[in-house]
């Protein structure tokens, strides 16, 4: 036998005994559309007027807006309802052609993973197959979308016996079974605590689904009737785009349903590289920090580095944390590019079609084993620990192309406010039924600050346009969750600046009815801000999470009126309520079980400011402090504006003399810019920091200690300690010394 | 039946007249600075046409109906009274954010994803107007803190201190019990008497809303407050006019629910579109007299596009959150969809998809097209229609505006033809075919996601463009049949003519007909009943306000249901006033599963997932006279004459045809005209594309059929 034969024999022997399809990296790490097929061109050829094109473009952009409403509506989780999904349909080799219109947009360019490998592993299987009526679903970030709460549904479109497309709906669906309700378990020590793990499997056939599967599903997770409905929502929108699809091939053909899908994803690309092109060539570079695992304070490093060359952007985040193998917060290669994709298609270029061939031009580099390109072992259930504070490197790392590019579509802006800051419950409701999930508070995040104005305040997440916030009345209709401030716009909680970013909310939140009911927050950024300023502006500030345990709040309103308070800033200072344990925390919060009254209070950040304080127009200043939006602290030493507190009329003189004084003193401060690297700079991150990633070359990878490294081509996955047995033996050190102090 | 019906819009004030079997229509131009001029003169053109004078006919008819959308310019120009906001403390930042994603309600879908450009509107309650009550009430209506006389006067002094003219008192859980907000008008009545200051109105947020949902009830009440000077002085000034020409009864207006009311039974916010809504009502009405189960009614303006369903079910379809202007709000409005389409939409080159695109800019009226030489230099739709040909330059809106051909085509070369590389005339074509599938997606898309099939029904094609693009867009959908109503160019006017005293009163609940976990079925009735007994309650007070006998009054329950949490909430029709039996809920849930499938597909029904009513809504009513609306079935074989003939141009063909074109006085009663041809009236002009036959019908009624 030759060396090739053996070889092949070899080679088919593997391929016979595989022993089980895990996520293909082949598929997983591209993020490029399938090459146009024979049949694609064959169609575009016979189909190619572009006003023919457009009306058929038109007819399916309404079948995706259509099934869309359908699933807004006839969803039952808190996701579903305040738009955190997405319908499309899917070109026969897997991509992404069309998307509803409203939605997140993050799910534009990971969505065609779990597409691609029905294609490629149960297309010929005999024991799977694809046929008419087929109906498949997925949830595992590690074969495609963001994370296991959300859920896909798929069916295959045939015409004449040709498989023409996909269509379906993904929706992030809340609670999953995991070792936390809610779906987003911020404990996950490993995949296996983080809910249903579906790989792109086949769920039903002739468009029902099989009674057993359905069974298997519900009975793994707490809200049985959420998965029901979450799965009926998302075939009957999927069948209603099905029949629109035909609808479309009936008028005009299978060739121009073909064509137009085809069509769209190309123009979508040259349209991209054309915009690209008129930026100008060259490199920025940014870092960030996460602050925290959502189990302990550590600084994780962000490292980025745009490229832009030609009608090609490179993002390279080589040099960042490596993945933690026992916590959540590790991110997917395909949900950091939706996330970035996110960039481009919100805050860049938000009039282009919603695809993935926008991100087509732009290329990734990143470290293997990496935080931001994590192996299927670590966890990602909370992956937006990671992949938010990327997204905003590369947002505020975007205006220094912008501000030259040769086309803008939007204004230039400061980095928006990227943290989810909400509550995630999971108990008893009043009603008697076991609930956990999410609430939708986490879309007000703060507006950043704009060239020529100030942001928004609380206004929408960075993933979705058109969010919502929702109503405090019809929550606590359907959960024991009682806000006593549900959005307050909080004092101070700003990014200053010329123009400032948009303030965030304090929130104080308590239960009320129920015999078990648990909190959890899963947030960054309390001791290190998670977004930032540009051209001067400030970051926002910091907040923890609050708590008053030991009081029940409700028996203080019937009997001490006047101790309550309704703001974090006077509860946490004044501590009015005798008895009461007051502690902050980071904003990661695992499930804690509470008793009714406790009071539980987290605060959403602000978006970046843009430019010098010192260029702040006065009487915007003064407009805010009658507002109460910010203090008199603020408006004298952040602004350096002199008024008067009752009228807030400004003294244009004093204000100016102060801004003088203030710019001197700046001169006094400032440094020659060598002399002030040469103070600054360190040969390795601090002792007493636990920090993770690079720190002078990107090559070497920290990981927790300047003792403790790897290079960044083998990085050595970081296992934490658990919290508590770290805090035990804290409290046996501190125990030791006392005794000891005794025995003295 | 002596009747006045008048519908102000914003360019013409409508007004049909009925008058001893006699109907009569009638146009002037609005006149803003003081509606009841123009109101006035289009009741005297009408009674002109009688040989009567207005004070003969108002002293004689039986009422005076008026469809107007009241006091939305003090939302526009921002100059309401300063409205103060009394809410429960910690919420103080409800209206100020908006649910988040109020920067884009109201706004096109280019505004609402362009998070860097987004912009909240202007607000109507400015921060400082705003002060937080220690009180609370829970989901069940239980209190959990209670008014504090004096913390409540110290933040009603505050409001007045800052010049506060109107009261908005909104308070959370408030439809669940409504003690706190009362307990608050109290003491601001007792703190601010009538003789003091003039009289602030108070507003309560749950008599303006019955539904929960914090946020949007109370900017409900916020625009009560906000529009309510205005809308009295509007009011009282047309009541003036209409005395001194010897009307002595009181007016009805007509309200956004598809009913009306007395001025002292109307709130502000009813008011808004109550002119397209009359229109939709009257369509109703036309569907049955014509015997036309399922109608779209499609009315195009120069700036905007309204599109409305009317089923053979009979189910109504509600907007409960509309948004106005800018606002999100909370009421039971009649749905109507409207799309920014119109003549005055803006053709370009699309170069990403290298293809022509239309809107949703417009010209709107100033500057306008580019043929209107008013300074506007973007090609529209309207300059589209008069290079192709379908419009007459000498003759368009009865003459009254000089188009001017050479700035359409320069327009239309200049930015459509030259990028595209395209001619002049197919640049014109694609841009009658993306208006018209423009039309038929929104159309399409209206229909279907209901549940129904759009190649069911017929089109209703009304206002000022409608007719042109009617065959057009009806055959993207696959529609075969166009109806042109009588009096189409005051058919809203018509609508007001036709409706019912009506007034809606509704309650948020949170009632289980089947609790999938523990599964039960709702056995204790007393919920549903004292519900509906005091929501009828409600509606028979406001009508016998009205002076209406109590034995005319009828009364429709409605409940909006729902499958398990899911957002959607589907009104059904109850055929029980009162619940008595098991089988009661039976049929309840059978007829809500019946409307849920229609909606979304047979199967889609989860009542697995348990089924509760949300929402308990009593329709309360008395039925008036209706007009005689008349299909007729005359069939005349005469040719009418035409008046000239020029060419037209037509998308789906290559060369130009010859194209008639008839003075609409020249086509009578069950005469029929194949296309290609054009019918010119004084306000529209009917285009019959070829392959379609347009038969003349009673009162300026037409059909419009596609040759088989």
């Amino acid at each position: 036998m030759g060396g090739d034969q053996e070889k092949s024999v070899i080679e088919k022997f593997l391929e016979d005994n595989v022993l089980f399809l895990g996520p293909d990296p082949e598929i997983m790490e591209s993020h490029q559309m399938a090459p146009v097929s024979a049949r694609e061109t064959e169609a575009m050829a016979a189909f190619n007027n572009p006003d023919q094109v457009n009306l058929v473009r038109h007819k399916l952009q309404t079948a995706c807006n259509e099934s869309f409403d359908m699933v807004e509506q006839m969803g039952a989780a808190p996701g579903a309802k305040w738009g955190d999904l997405i319908s499309g349909v899917w070109t026969a080799q897997g991509d992404l052609a069309m998307a509803s219109m409203g939605g997140v947009l993050i799910f534009s360019v990971l969505t065609q993973h779990p597409v691609k490998f029905i294609l490629k592993y149960w297309k010929d299987d005999p024991t799977v197959g694809i046929r008419p009526g087929d109906i498949f679903m997925h949830n595992d970030a590690r074969y495609g979308n963001i994370h296991n709460t959300d859920q896909s549904l798929i069916i295959p479109v045939f015409h004449e016996g040709e498989l023409i497309c996909f269509t379906g709906a993904i929706v992030h669906e809340g609670e999953n079974g995991a070792c936390e309700p809610g779906g987003m378990p911020s404990a996950a020590e490993s995949p296996f605590d983080e809910g249903l793990k579906m790989s792109p499997f086949k769920v039903g056939e002739n468009y029902e689904f099989r009674r057993d599967i359905m069974t298997f599903l519900q009975n793994s997770v707490r809200e049985p009737k959420l998965q029901l409905e979450g799965m009926k929502s998302k075939l009957f929108a999927a069948m209603r785009m099905e029949s629109r699809v035909r609808d479309a091939i009936e008028e005009y053909g299978v060739q121009a349903v073909i064509a137009t899908l085809r069509k769209t994803l190309l123009d979508t690309e040259q349209e991209t590289r054309r915009r690209l092109s008129t930026w100008p060539d060259g490199i920025v570079r940014t870092n960030l920090f996460a602050d925290g695992t959502l189990r302990e304070n550590c600084l994780i490093k962000i490292r980025c580095e745009l490229e832009k060359r030609g009608d090609e952007l490179i993002i390279d985040f080589r040099g960042s944390s490596p993945e933690f193998l026992n916590r959540a917060n590790n991110t997917v290669l395909a949900s950091l590019k939706g996330m970035l994709a996110q960039e481009f298609l919100s805050f860049v270029w938000p009039d282009l079609p919603r695809n993935q061939a926008v991100f087509a031009p732009i290329k990734l580099r990143t470290d293997k084993r990496s935080a931001l390109h994590c192996s299927p072992d670590a966890p990602n259930a909370q992956s937006m620990m990671t992949f938010f504070p990327s997204f905003t490197a590369v947002q505020i790392a975007v205006p220094k192309f912008l501000y030259s590019a040769g086309h803008r579509a939007t204004d230039v802006i400061a980095g928006w406010y990227n943290m989810i800051v909400t509550f995630i419950y999971g108990g008893v409701n009043q009603y008697g039924e076991l609930v956990g999930n999410v609430c939708a508070d986490l879309n007000g995040m703060g507006g950043a600050a704009r060239w020529n104005r100030d942001g928004e305040h609380s206004i929408a997440p960075i993933f979705a346009p058109m969010a919502d916030i929702g109503e405090q009345e019809l929550i606590e209709e359907e959960v024991p969750l009682i806000k006593i401030v549900p959005h307050r716009l909080m004092r101070d909680a700003n990014g200053f600046g010329k123009f400032r970013g948009g303030h965030g909310y304090q929130q104080i939140a308590t239960m009320k009815d129920s015999s078990m009911w648990g909190f959890m927050c899963c947030s960054i950024g309390s001791k290190f801000p998670t977004t930032m300023g540009i051209f001067g502006g400030y970051a926002p500030g910091c907040y923890p999470l609050c708590k008053v345990r030991g009081v029940n709040v409700f028996e203080e309103m019937e009997d001490n009126r006047d101790l309550l308070r309704f703001t974090v800033e006077e509860i946490m200072n004044e501590q009015p309520f005798p008895g009461g344990r007051y502690t902050t925390h980071h904003m990661g919060l695992q499930l804690e079980f509470a008793q009714p009254g406790e009071l539980y209070m987290i605060t959403q950040g602000s978006g970046g400011g843009y430019g010098d304080v010192l260029e702040r127009e006065p009487e915007a200043v003064a407009r805010e402090y009658l507002d109460e939006l910010i203090s008199m602290n603020t408006v004298n030493n952040i602004y350096h504006v002199v008024l008067d507190a009752e009228s807030g009329a400004v003294d244009q003189a004093a204000t100016a003399a102060r801004r003088q004084a203030e710019r001197d003193k700046r001169k006094r401060l400032g440094k020659p810019y060598k002399e002030f690297v040469k103070s600054w700079e360190t040969e390795h991150p601090p002792e007493h920091l636990p920090y993770y990633g690079s720190w002078k070359d990107k090559a070497l990878i920290y990981r927790g200690s300047r003792h403790d490294t790897c290079p960044a081509d083998a990085i050595v996955p970081v296992m934490m300690r658990d919290p508590k047995d770290v805090r035990i033996e804290q409290l046996e050190a501190e125990l030791t010394a006392l005794r000891a102090q005794g025995k003295g | 039946m002596r009747r006045v019906s008048v519908d102000i819009g914003g360019t013409f004030t409508d007004c049909f007249l009925a008058y001893d079997g006699k109907y009569i229509e009638a146009k002037a131009l609005t006149t803003h600075h003081n509606l009841a001029s123009g109101f006035m003169e289009a009741l005297g053109n009408a009674c002109g046409e009688l040989a009567l004078s207005v004070r003969d006919v108002l002293s004689t008819v039986d009422a005076v109906r008026y469809a107007t959308t009241l006091g939305t310019n003090a939302l526009i120009e921002r100059n309401g009274p300063r409205v103060g906001l009394v809410t429960t403390a910690g919420f103080e930042s409800s209206v100020p954010l908006m649910r988040a994603r109020g920067y884009g309600d109201g706004l096109g879908h280019a505004e609402q994803t362009d998070l860097p450009g987004a912009d909240r509107p202007k607000p109507l309650v400015p921060i400082p107007m705003i002060v937080g009550i220690r009180e609370r009430i829970d989901y069940k209506g239980t209190v959990c803190l209670s008014v504090d006389d004096e913390d409540v006067r110290r933040q009603v002094r505050k409001l007045v201190d800052q010049g506060c003219q109107a009261f908005v008192v909104a308070l959370v859980n408030a439809v669940v019990n409504p003690a706190h907000e009362k307990e608050i008008e109290r003491i601001i009545l007792s703190e601010y008497p009538t003789h003091v200051l003039g009289g602030l109105p108070i507003v309560l947020s749950h008599r303006v809303a019955g539904r929960k949902a914090e946020y949007s009830r109370t900017m409900s009440a916020v625009l009560d407050a906000y529009l309510h000077d205005q809308m009295y002085h509007g009011m009282s000034t047309l009541e003036v006019a209409l005395r001194q020409n010897g009307y002595a009864r009181p007016m009805l207006l007509v309200h956004n629910t598809s009913g009306m009311a007395q001025l002292n039974s109307t709130h502000s916010l009813q008011t808004i579109h109550s002119g397209p809504v009359a229109g939709l009502e009257a369509t109703g009405y036309l569907a049955g007299q014509f015997k036309e189960p399922n109608v779209i009614a499609t009315d195009m303006g120069g700036t905007s596009f309204d599109i409305g369903l009317v089923t053979a079910d009979g189910v109504k379809f509600y907007d409960f959150n509309p948004v106005i202007d800018r606002w999100l709000v909370s009421t039971p409005m009649t749905y109507l969809h409207t799309l920014g389409a119109g003549g005055g939409s803006i053709a370009r080159y699309d170069r990403l998809w290298g293809a022509v695109e239309v809107g949703p800019e417009s010209a709107g009226s100033d500057p306008g097209p580019a043929c209107y030489s008013r300074g506007g230099k973007l090609p529209t739709t309207t300059d589209a229609n008069l290079v192709l040909g379908y419009l007459d330059e000498n003759n368009y809106a009865g003459g009254t505006i000089k188009l001017n051909r050479r700035r359409a085509e320069r327009a239309i070369e200049e930015y459509v033809a030259k990028p595209a590389g395209l001619s002049l005339i197919d640049a014109a074509k694609a841009i009658k075919r993306k208006v018209d599938a423009n039309m038929a997606s929104a159309i399409f898309k209206e229909v279907a996601v209901k549940g129904y099939n759009p190649k069911n029904f017929v089109i209703l094609s009304y206002g000022g463009g409608g007719p042109i693009h009617a065959c057009g867009y009806a055959s993207e959908i696959g529609v075969a049949k166009v109806l042109i109503p009588p009096f189409s160019s005051v058919f809203s006017a018509l609508g007001a003519g036709n409706m019912n005293q009506l007034h809606i009163h509704e309650k948020s609940l949170y009632l289980m007909l089947y609790d999938a976990t523990f599964r039960t079925v709702l056995s204790d009735y007393t919920v549903f009943n004292d519900t509906v007994a005091e929501l009828e309650e409600r509606g028979r007070e406001d009508l016998i306000r009205q002076n209406v006998p109590l034995d005319r009054i009828r009364t429709r329950v409605e409940l909006d249901m729902r499958y398990g949490n899911q957002l959607a909430q589907i009104s059904v029709t109850s055929p029980i006033p009162r619940l008595t039996q098991p089988q009661d809920i039976i049929t309840l849930l059978d007829r809500f599963s019946t409307n849920y499938a229609q909606r979304f597909g047979e199967g889609s029904q989860a009542p697995e997932a348990g089924v509760r009513i949300n929402v308990i809504r009593v329709v309360s009513y008395v039925e008036h006279d209706k007009l005689t609306l008349t299909r007729s079935t005359a069939s005349d074989p005469a040719r009418p004459v035409a008046r000239t003939e020029r060419p037209c141009h037509f998308p789906q063909l290559v060369e130009p045809m010859m194209t008639p074109v008839y003075d609409h006085t020249a086509v009578t009663d069950g005469m029929s005209v194949p296309g290609p041809a054009l019918i010119e009236t004084p306000r529209t002009t009917y285009l019959v594309e070829p392959g379609w036959t347009l038969t003349m019908g009673l009162m300026g009624s037409a059909v419009m059929v596609k040759n088989a």
